[in-house]
């Protein structure tokens, strides 16, 4: 066992071998053709090659020594080459050689002979060339035919003839040079495959990775054939794509077609980029121009390559990256789309064909794009006509046709091809979105397959809304076709308009319409788009369906509440994005979402609805601002608080409380503002619903204070209340707040009761239903209320915070709060201070307590001139 | 008396009228040295003159006769004795009587007619000589100067080519083709191997060209075979549907014409043997008799010219078949019946008029193992002496005990009944 080497040490050891004698027989060739001996030179030559028959070394292995060879062999061509010019020929070279008795050799010495024959009688070229393609055959050993074809086309490769008509017919033409090169290509081709087909199954993974280091050897033929210059287009479609086509559909190998058509794809961004860089140095070709003349690019681009040396030329193969091939320029390619993608439909089940249609998509949407436009999607034909290439109609049926013959086709790269037509769509044909729209309506077609596919065979499975799973490949395919067109347009209203874009959000699960729906309320918030018709905002809601109502698949438990919050924040966001610049069209918008919103549950309502009714309350403004212009302002104010009153009862009967609560308030206080006509009953109807939202929903003695705080503030700040009004108004909060049921609650509510019956002057009036005797009852009484609490601390906080409404109500006027009495205040409150013990919180009391005393103070000082002072008060 | 160093005696000496400008051949004596000679065609003169120079002059030779002959003869090398002459010619340059000086005698054999070609094989040679006598009364003076003869042939460009459809039931078919059945000997064999069936996994494949020599008849007859030249055509394993070139420049080898029967003393014949070799080293052939024939030098000329290749048309540039990468695609095989190139394919030909009887699928062999002289340095085909001879009941002492069961030659097993039509799929198995 230990003594055995390795495969790796093996192969080293096989190769230094070989390397050894072919030293030593180059060395003994070059000393032969020094001294002009060339019957010898040609033994040794021929022994060194004899190498190359070896079938024990790996393809790297090979490839070292092919080098090594073809390396020596040069000098030999050298020689001849130099001899052949100096008029000193050598009879029947040619024949000579093909003494030799093994092929291998025998072909090597052939095709050095042939092409100093070639190079030095361009006469012999075209049957030269012709013989030694044909002459080939007899090497049909994979590796060693591989490697003897590419040599071949290395040593032929600036001989080629390219030129559409020859003056001498033996030199040949272009047709001759595409006929050499699809045949070389053809049997190369055959050879790779063949790799595939040998030796033992169980080293498959190994063969087919060495199959994939030998690919490039294949794809230099493709690289040639796009080296000649003369090749029409008219010639291409006729003779050079279907010869590579043919190859490639019968040849039966995936790995063979997956290559090839990949080779036949990739752009040559190289030559374009090359004359964009050439002319660089004067001025600026806009791409658009340097694409049009692809001629031009690919002269660049051959220049530079044929400048390679001829050895290094080769050392593609295991020093760079094994594949980039880079062949046809893409006029070529829009001329011939459909017998390439017809051929598409043939390859093999295994071949990854998305891959090609994908990779060709990208091209051509690059390409066109590069263009700026159709411009360049028109190609000559025959007749002269222009026929403009309608690049995605021949695409989408070629697609439809792919996706239809090939059964076996998993469903997720049915829905990849889908996405590439998509990005076609888009990028080469920016103005038609019914294009895109078309594209979807298959997608959509194809996951209804699916759905059938998947359920079909168990009947009895549960059929209900059928919809694709979380994370799998086909689920994360939908997903990108439906991300793309939302990242493309940046604009939900171009979505609405796609027909099928939103039924094929329903394919998706739960989880993943949320995503989807997330993705786009995103979009709008990002992108600021405003959604200004009620179709508009019907459809988007409609879209977003999954945020809005609940979803018969939805899981049974309980939503994440964070998750849930989140969304339905991103929803009320959206909401504000619902806007429109006209105010009739505004309301209409409002009762579209609203109609579409109401059906989501109390969950939902409560995130939903308030920015409706924001957004309500502001359009009453607008109204209002535009009254100059609209005579009926004031009943669509009505109008529209009908409607917010309305949905603020939804909202109760969602059995929420606060909320409504608040924004009637909110309500109250706009309609205050507004003024419009009738706006007293509606005000007071509104501050009623809150007030008996407030009596018969609020139980929590924190959200009482809390309501009855709102409540009290919204009334202070109203002002359209007549006395009738007003009066069971500020009753029934007086009693509500004595009603409250801890004592410090009651001792504040009760305190900011005062502010009822006393307000501020407004524009130097005073409100004409003051009471300051009633006003100063009520500080008096939460007073007594505060002293009722047992803790000193908090009797002590109470207190200072009436001494400050007791200051605030003189400072507004009320006389009835007299110094005197914020004394007594004042005594008191340092009196419980003094008793109580040093504390954090105590503290803060002080503080507060200070801070008012300081305020006291300042006023003594400075006295408002329109208020009333504090003249008597003594602050010690 | 010479041999005691008196007495008269002389050194004959015969020179050919045109020795200058004759042209000379090679040809092997038989103790395989190759020496030059001057060369004849049938019906040519062969003239000259005799010259006789005295050793000691002055002094007169005494003789019976001078004479001078032309002979051609037959050398059986296991028959030393035994010279079979079909050629005699005398000519008396002078009578019985003395000689005083240096003489030179004129002879001439007008028109000779030549008949065979010379010759040296392993067990026959064939030569030509002129043999001058001084013919005296103890012994007589001799000189012997060997020619070369050459026969020409002549045959119509167009030739009937060899096609034949071969194979080893349900393992192998294939047919060949060779351009032509008559090479001369600086000839270009050009043809191709059309794989119809390959279900073994060949190694490489060969043409070898197998000269024939027999000599006697009857219970005497002795055959020789010599493998004058081996040639690698094919490098892997085909798979169905390939065709392969062949082209073999005979120039280089060392080759007579055909000889038939040659006075009913010997044969020397050709054969091309083309030899298929698999990953176990069995060896399938298949023999087809070609006759080789000589050229005159004339018409040869413009073919020679210098550095135009010839031989650059060979059959498939003609008959290309489509290339095509799928290995088991039988559309290849359907050639459109409107060439009138293919048609002949895959058909049986039509029997030649030459007698031709190997159309038609026939089997091939599987050899025996054969010592076969390298002949050519750069021949390295390599040894054959391992080659499981199939035919042979098993030997199994030879073999290890669980080689597969016997194998009977020319059938190679194919357990199950062979399908009729083959499946497709068969050549990937093949390959």
């Amino acid at each position: 066992m230990t003594n055995q080497a390795s495969p790796v040490e093996e192969q080293e050891k096989l190769l230094e071998e070989a390397l050894n004698v072919v030293k030593v027989q180059a060395f003994q060739m070059k000393r032969c053709l020094d001294k002009s001996k060339l019957m010898d030179a040609l033994k040794h030559a021929s022994t060194m090659l004899g190498e190359l028959r070896t079938s024990l070394l790996s393809p790297k292995s090979y490839y070292e020594l092919y080098m090594a060879i073809t390396d020596e062999l040069r000098h030999l061509e050298l020689y001849l080459l130099e001899e052949f010019q100096k008029g000193r020929k050598v009879a029947d070279l040619y024949e000579l050689v093909q003494y030799a008795g093994n092929i291998v050799p025998r072909l090597y010495l052939l095709i050095t002979v042939g092409l100093v024959y070639i190079k030095t009688n361009s006469n012999l070229r075209r049957d030269l060339l012709k013989d030694l393609v044909e002459m080939c055959r007899g090497v049909q050993h994979p590796l060693r035919g591989l490697f003897l074809r590419n040599y071949l086309l290395q040593c032929t490769r600036n001989v080629l003839p390219d030129t559409i008509e020859a003056q001498n017919e033996n030199e040949g033409t272009v047709r001759d040079a595409i006929d050499f090169v699809l045949m070389n290509f053809a049997e190369m081709n055959k050879l790779w495959v063949r790799m595939q087909h040998q030796g033992h199954s169980r080293d498959k993974e190994r063969r087919e990775r060495e199959r994939s280091e030998l690919r490039i050897l294949v794809g230099t033929n493709l690289v040639r054939l796009s080296q000649l210059e003369s090749v029409t287009e008219d010639e291409y479609r006729r003779l050079v794509l279907p010869g590579i086509l043919e190859q490639v559909v019968s040849c039966r190998d995936a790995i063979a077609q997956e290559y090839l058509m990949e080779c036949i794809i990739q752009v040559l961004y190289y030559a374009v980029q090359q004359l964009a860089a050439g002319v660089g140095h004067g001025g600026r070709v806009p791409p658009a121009r340097a694409a049009r003349h692809p001629r031009a690019g690919r002269q660049l681009s051959r220049r530079d390559r044929s400048g390679v040396p001829h050895g290094v030329h080769h050392t593609v193969l295991y020093n760079r990256r094994v594949c980039d091939v880079q062949v046809f320029p893409d006029e070529f390619h829009l001329a011939n789309l459909q017998p390439f993608l017809k051929s598409c439909a043939e390859l093999q089940p295994g071949v990854n064909i998305k891959n090609i249609i994908i990779a060709l998509i990208d091209r051509l949407a690059s390409y066109s794009q590069r263009n700026e436009g159709n411009v360049n999607l028109s190609v000559v034909l025959e007749d002269g006509k222009e026929q403009e290439v309608q690049l995605f109609e021949v695409f989408s049926d070629q697609v439809a046709a792919i996706t239809q013959s090939r059964t076996d086709m998993p469903p997720e790269d049915m829905l990849s091809l889908q996405l590439a037509l998509l990005k076609l769509a888009q990028r080469c044909h920016p103005d038609k979105l019914n294009y895109v729209d078309r594209v979807l309506a298959h997608t959509d077609k194809i996951c209804v397959d699916i759905h059938q596919a998947r359920y079909c065979p168990n009947i009895f499975k549960k059929v209900g809304k059928q919809t694709l799973e979380h994370n799998t490949p086909v689920f994360k395919e939908l997903m990108k076709i439906l991300k793309l067109p939302a990242d493309h347009y940046k604009n939900i209203l171009t979505l609405i308009k796609l027909q099928n874009y939103a039924p094929l959000i329903r394919h998706l699960n739960y989880p993943g319409r949320i995503m989807i729906a997330v993705h786009l309320v995103n979009d709008v918030l990002e992108s600021d788009t405003m959604i200004s018709t009620p179709e508009d905002v019907e459809s988007v809601l409609a879209m977003l369906d999954v945020l809005v109502k609940d979803q018969s698949d939805q899981p049974t438990s309980e939503p994440d509440v964070e998750d849930f919050t989140e969304e339905q924040g991103l929803l009320a966001r959206l909401i504000h994005h619902l806007r429109s610049e006209s105010a009739d069209q505004q309301y209409l918008i409002l009762s579209a979402a609203r109609k579409a919103l109401q059906g989501g549950g109390a969950a939902r309502i409560q995130h939903t609805f308030p920015p409706i009714l924001f957004h309500a309350y502001r359009l009453a403004f607008m109204y209002k601002d535009l009254k100059e212009q609209d005579e009926m302002w004031e009943k669509k104010c009505q109008k529209i608080f009908q409607f917010c009153h309305q949905t603020i009862s939804m909202l109760v009967k969602a059995e929420l409380a606060e909320l409504p609560l608040r924004l009637y308030l909110q309500g109250a206080l706009a309609i205050s503002e507004i003024g419009f006509a009738n706006h007293e009953t509606i005000a007071y109807e509104y501050l009623s619903q809150a007030f008996s939202l407030y009596e018969d929903e609020i139980s929590d003695s924190k959200a009482q204070l809390a309501a009855i705080t709102l409540i009290i503030a919204t009334f202070e700040q109203i002002n359209c209340f007549g006395a009738e009004n007003a009066e069971p108004m500020r009753t029934q909060c007086a009693l509500a707040a004595s009603k409250l049921l801890k004592k410090p609650d009651q001792s504040r509510a009760v305190a900011l009761c005062a502010h009822l019956f006393w307000k501020g002057p407004k524009d130097g009036q005073q409100w004409p239903l003051n009471e300051g005797g009633r006003a100063l009852e009520c500080l008096k009484k939460a007073a007594r209320v505060a002293q009722q609490c047992m803790d000193g601390g908090v009797q002590a906080q109470l207190l200072a915070e009436l001494l400050g409404r007791y200051a605030l109500l003189r400072e507004r006027g009320n006389h009835h709060a007299t110094t005197n009495l914020i004394d007594a205040i004042i005594q008191k409150i340092r009196e419980e201070l003094a008793n109580l013990d040093q504390s954090e919180e105590v503290e803060q009391i002080t503080k507060h307590f200070h801070n008012t005393l300081q305020h006291l103070k300042n006023r003594m000082e400075c006295p408002d001139p329109d208020g009333l002072g504090y003249e008597g008060l003594v602050l010690s | 008396m010479s041999f005691f160093g008196f007495g008269q005696t002389a050194d004959i000496e015969i020179v050919f009228d045109d020795a200058d400008k004759r042209k000379v051949a090679e040809v092997k004596t038989d103790d395989g040295k190759k020496e030059k000679l001057l060369l004849y065609y049938d019906g040519e003169t062969v003239s000259g003159r005799v010259n006789v120079t005295l050793r000691k002059p002055g002094s007169k030779l005494e003789h019976q006769g001078i004479k001078v002959e032309l002979i051609g003869q037959i050398e059986l090398f296991y028959d030393r004795g035994n010279h079979h002459e079909f050629i005699s010619l005398v000519k008396e340059l002078a009578r019985p009587g003395d000689l005083l000086q240096h003489t030179s005698y004129p002879f001439e054999f007008a028109n000779v007619e030549k008949p065979y070609e010379v010759y040296t094989g392993a067990n026959v040679r064939l030569r030509y000589f002129l043999r001058a006598t001084i013919v005296r009364r103890i012994t007589d003076i001799v000189k012997e100067v060997d020619i070369a003869v050459h026969t020409l042939c002549s045959y119509p460009d167009v030739l009937n080519s060899i096609k034949m459809e071969v194979g080893i039931e349900d393992c192998l078919h294939i047919e060949f083709e060779y351009n032509k059945s008559k090479y001369h000997l600086k000839d270009v064999i050009v043809g191709k191997i059309y794989f119809l069936l390959v279900r073994i996994k060949i190694k490489h494949m060969e043409i070898s060209i197998i000269k024939r020599e027999t000599t006697g008849s009857g219970p005497n007859t002795f055959t020789e075979n010599e493998t004058v030249a081996k040639y690698e055509i094919m490098d892997g394993a085909p798979v169905r549907g390939e065709s392969i070139p062949i082209r073999v420049f005979l120039a280089g080898y060392d080759l007579t014409p055909t000889m038939r029967d040659i006075n009913n003393k010997f044969s020397v014949r050709y054969y091309l043997n083309l030899v298929l070799m698999d990953t176990e080293d069995r060896r399938y052939f298949k023999q087809q008799e070609v006759t080789l024939w000589r050229k005159s030098d004339k018409s040869r000329l413009p073919l020679h010219n210098a550095h135009i290749p010839q031989t650059l048309s060979h059959p498939s540039n003609t008959m290309l078949r489509q290339p095509s990468a799928s290995s088991d695609d039988n559309s290849t095989r359907a050639v459109s019946p409107m060439n009138p190139e293919n048609a002949m394919q895959r058909s049986i030909s039509p029997a030649m008029p030459d007698g031709d009887k190997q159309n038609g699928p026939s089997q091939m062999e599987q050899e025996k193992p054969e010592e076969i002289t390298q002949k050519l340095s750069n021949t390295h085909i390599e040894n054959n002496q391992e080659n499981v001879r199939a035919q042979e009941p098993p030997q199994v002492n030879e073999k290890p005990p669980i080689a597969e069961k016997p194998v009977i030659a020319e059938k190679p097993q194919i357990s199950e009944k062979p399908v009729l039509n083959r499946p497709d799929s068969e050549t990937s198995q093949s390959q």
